[in-house]
């Protein structure tokens, strides 16, 4: 059994179904990659693995290390072991990012981490993620500018060690240098800690930095498509359009997964 | 002795009772001083009068709030005052004083329990220097020509039967006078304690700060919680007037923690301070508990120079009820406002904060600006907000601002992807809130108490939180 298991996920907003069964499995040690068009159900789908209470689980199931969190809280998930890096975090006025990581960290921990240990681990991210150590003083995300905002996602991810990470468009926003920083941090954490990671992106560019070994593209709510790192290239190459015509996805198209549901 | 002729500092107040529509509309702006050359004899008879002929106030503003008494039982009430009350039992300092204050270096402390002063404690050295700190009462035996010029100068005695009741019956209050230029660092903290339900108490303070003097002030208004009175025995009134003038660049930072616990204390009181030529306040009430509080407020820059920044923090829960009138008042110019509230509501409380800039004829270059910011964490709390400015000068600038805001779910959100459950995720975003004004006190035993009451009003709101969540 996968670490991440999900299964036939069906869910929906208020108005309407957005994922239409989901299929979808990480492990630990795991790079993938989910790419889609815009509003094609990507967001959606990294709220929902964290129990978003905007999103209602219609249908199917979320696994995590054996155990099913389809319904549970998500502040148990997250001390199970999974991570969301948003794609637009928001901002906790008031709070020091140093202050907000450890009661984080002793959230998860029976007694409270010792100052010497976290002051350690802080400064280890803090390098991992090339950020100046008075950021860690400032209010958490208050006034970031866009590219601090994912540093910030993704010095958190360091610091808290989860087994799965969901990253949300962590990319976009970023210059080039921010992005290769950004990028080798993920790749690094994987390496060295097995770090397992779903890596939600428009664009080849990140892909440079860290390796996908699986890459799945979701369209209109479902996986439609799915295979190594060559589908990243076709992408660039043929546009979602050729693809979405090959495997007869649309609005209301069959399925590349072929469980009809209604 | 005569009160009411000032020997120095600002001149006497022009009456002003009835020039607003407001203050006939709700009686909520100052009336005419009372230190109008009246002995105290001849005003607590006054006062007397007034108190019999008044009925129990009521503060509407229509269409928003009413704060009314008719709930209290004021004959029921004793003042347990007189002299056979100091010997007695009662002389202890209350439970709630020590489990509230910090163990901190103090100037020097007075605690009044009911209407009985129970603990004065003073800085030997200070008072060499000619500091002094001793119960209202007393300072009008020992210290008649310091107190006369200055007592009741600004407040009224006569708006309202509970003020009246104050003028007329207090009976042992507190005075603090800083000579000129004594500069002290550590706070001195005057304490008004009930410890028991069943009881009025009328608490007046006076405070000095002469010329170029230096201090800080923090006044605590505690009860104990009653919880094992049957209902309708609970209650226990508190009419405050509190009142602190600033000579010529004098400086203080004034701080009030009020939580009058679980009891049903109604607390209706009026406080004014004055702040004079080149003199500067900074004045942060925590309002932070009690059945029905009524708070009349008024700063005002009285001499050109004046500076004050005015802050407020206040957080009402289950069926408490807060009324607030704060007044930004500018009598002359050039002088500097700032004025800015932070409240929180939760259970079915209701919190009502009127701010009012008024800036008189003749205060030209006056700058002021109010914001009140509220939130609310439960959908059966209310707050209303409602700042208004009243000008009477061309070259000012006066503004306001504000927010009202629920939990910010995404926010909630957020922090709980990080493992945090939502109760904590709450509690950092309402202590993230309050913080900008926690901060502003300087003083770190004393952040920690209004920090500490805070996160246990929070705890006590759990439900009531998660309830809410659920409910959208
Ligand atoms: N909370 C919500 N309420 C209503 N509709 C929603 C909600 N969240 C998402 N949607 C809708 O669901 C669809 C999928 O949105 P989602 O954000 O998951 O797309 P995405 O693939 O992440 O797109 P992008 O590439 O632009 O980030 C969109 O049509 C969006 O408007
Ligand atoms: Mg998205």
């Amino acid at each position: 059994m996968a670490d991440l298991e999900i299964k036939d996920l069906h869910v929906r907003t208020e108005d309407r179904e957005i994922l239409r069964g989901v299929d979808l499995e990480i492990n630990r040690g795991e790079i993938h990659a989910l790419m889609g068009p815009n509003g094609s159900g990507k967001s959606t789908l990294a709220n929902t693995l964290l129990g978003h209470p905007a999103y209602e689980i219609t249908e199917g199931s979320i696994t995590f290390k054996g155990e099913d969190i389809t319904g549970a809280e998500p502040h148990e998930r997250a001390k199970a072991g999974l991570f969301l890096a948003f794609q637009y975090p928001v901002s906790i006025p008031g709070v020091s990012v140093a202050n907000f990581l450890r009661m984080a960290i002793n959230a998860k921990r029976e007694d409270p981490i010792q100052v010497k240990e976290f002051r350690t681990q802080l400064q280890h991210a803090v390098e991992l993620l090339d950020v100046d150590r008075a950021f860690t003083s400032r209010h958490l995300n208050d006034g970031f500018s866009g590219g601090e905002k994912k540093r910030a996602e993704i010095l958190q991810m360091a610091m808290l060690a989860p087994d799965v990470a969901i990253l949300d468009e962590t990319d976009s926003g970023l210059d080039i240098d921010a992005l290769r920083t950004v990028a080798e941090g993920v790749q690094r954490l994987h390496d060295e800690q097995g770090l397992g990671a779903l890596i939600i992106t428009h664009y080849q560019r990140i892909l440079h930095y860290v390796k996908p070994e699986f890459v799945h593209i979701l369209m209109d709510g479902r996986i439609v498509l799915e295979g190594g790192v060559e589908l990243v290239e076709r992408l660039e190459r043929e546009g979602y359009d050729q693809i979405r015509q090959e495997v007869g996805a649309g609005p209301t198209g069959a399925l590349a997964s072929g469980d009809g549901s209604v | 002795m005569a009160l009411g002729s000032p020997a120095n500092g600002a001149a006497p107040a022009q009456p002003k009772a009835g020039r607003h529509r407001e203050s006939t509309l709700y009686q909520a702006l100052a009336g005419a001083g009372a230190g109008d050359g009246r002995t105290l004899a001849q005003l607590r008879e006054a006062a007397l009068r007034a108190f019999e002929s008044s009925e129990l106030p009521v503060w509407r503003r229509s269409g928003f709030w009413t704060t009314s008494l008719e709930t209290i039982d004021l004959d029921a009430l004793q003042t347990g005052a007189g002299p056979e009350a100091s010997g007695g039992e009662r002389a202890a300092v209350p439970d709630v004083v020590s489990r509230t204050l910090p163990d901190r270096a103090r100037a020097g402390r007075l605690v009044q329990n009911v209407n009985t002063v129970v603990e004065v404690e003073l800085d030997p050295t200070l008072a060499e220097r000619g500091v002094i700190l001793c119960s209202l009462q007393d300072a009008f035996r020992d210290h008649l020509d310091l107190v006369s010029p200055w007592y009741s100068k600004r407040l009224t005695i006569d708006r309202h039967k509970l003020e009246a009741a104050n003028a007329a019956f207090w009976s042992a209050g507190a005075f603090l006078y800083v000579p000129p230029g004594v500069v002290v660092e550590d706070p001195f903290e005057i304490v008004y304690a009930i410890d028991r339900p069943g009881v009025a108490q009328y608490a007046r303070t006076l405070v000095i700060g002469a010329p170029t003097s230096e201090f800080r002030v923090h006044e605590y208004d505690l009860a104990e919680d009653f919880d094992s009175e049957p209902d309708g025995k609970r209650q226990a009134l508190h009419a405050g007037a509190f009142e602190l003038y600033l000579q010529d660049g004098a400086r203080c930072r004034l701080a009030q923690v009020q939580d009058w616990g679980s009891g049903e204390v109604f607390d209706v009181s009026s406080r004014f301070v004055g702040v004079g030529r080149d003199a500067y306040c900074h004045w942060l009430p925590a309002l932070l508990g009690g059945h029905l509080v009524r708070q009349h407020l008024e700063l005002a820059v009285s001499e050109p120079g004046g500076d004050m920044a005015f802050r407020g923090i206040f957080f009402a829960e289950e069926h408490e009820h807060l009324d607030v009138f704060a007044v930004d008042l500018h009598e002359t110019g050039p002088s500097g406002g700032d004025v800015h509230w932070r409240g929180a509501a939760s259970g079915e409380s209701r919190a009502s904060f009127e701010g009012l800039i008024e800036i008189d004829p003749g205060a030209q270059q006056t700058h002021t600006y109010l914001q009140i910011h509220s939130m609310m964490l439960s959908p059966k709390a209310r707050i209303d907000a409602i700042p208004s400015v009243l000008v009477s000068s061309d070259d000012v600038s006066a503004s306001h601002g504000g927010t009202v805001g629920e939990l910010d779910e995404a926010a909630i959100f957020y922090m709980q992807t990080r493992g945090l459950d939502r109760p904590a995720a709450v509690r950092i975003i309402v202590e993230g809130f309050f913080e900008p004004l926690v901060a502003e006190l300087q003083d770190e035993a004393l952040e920690e108490v209004v920090r500490k009451k805070v996160a246990g009003k929070l705890a006590a709101a759990r439900e009531d939180i998660e309830a809410y969540a659920t409910s959208r």
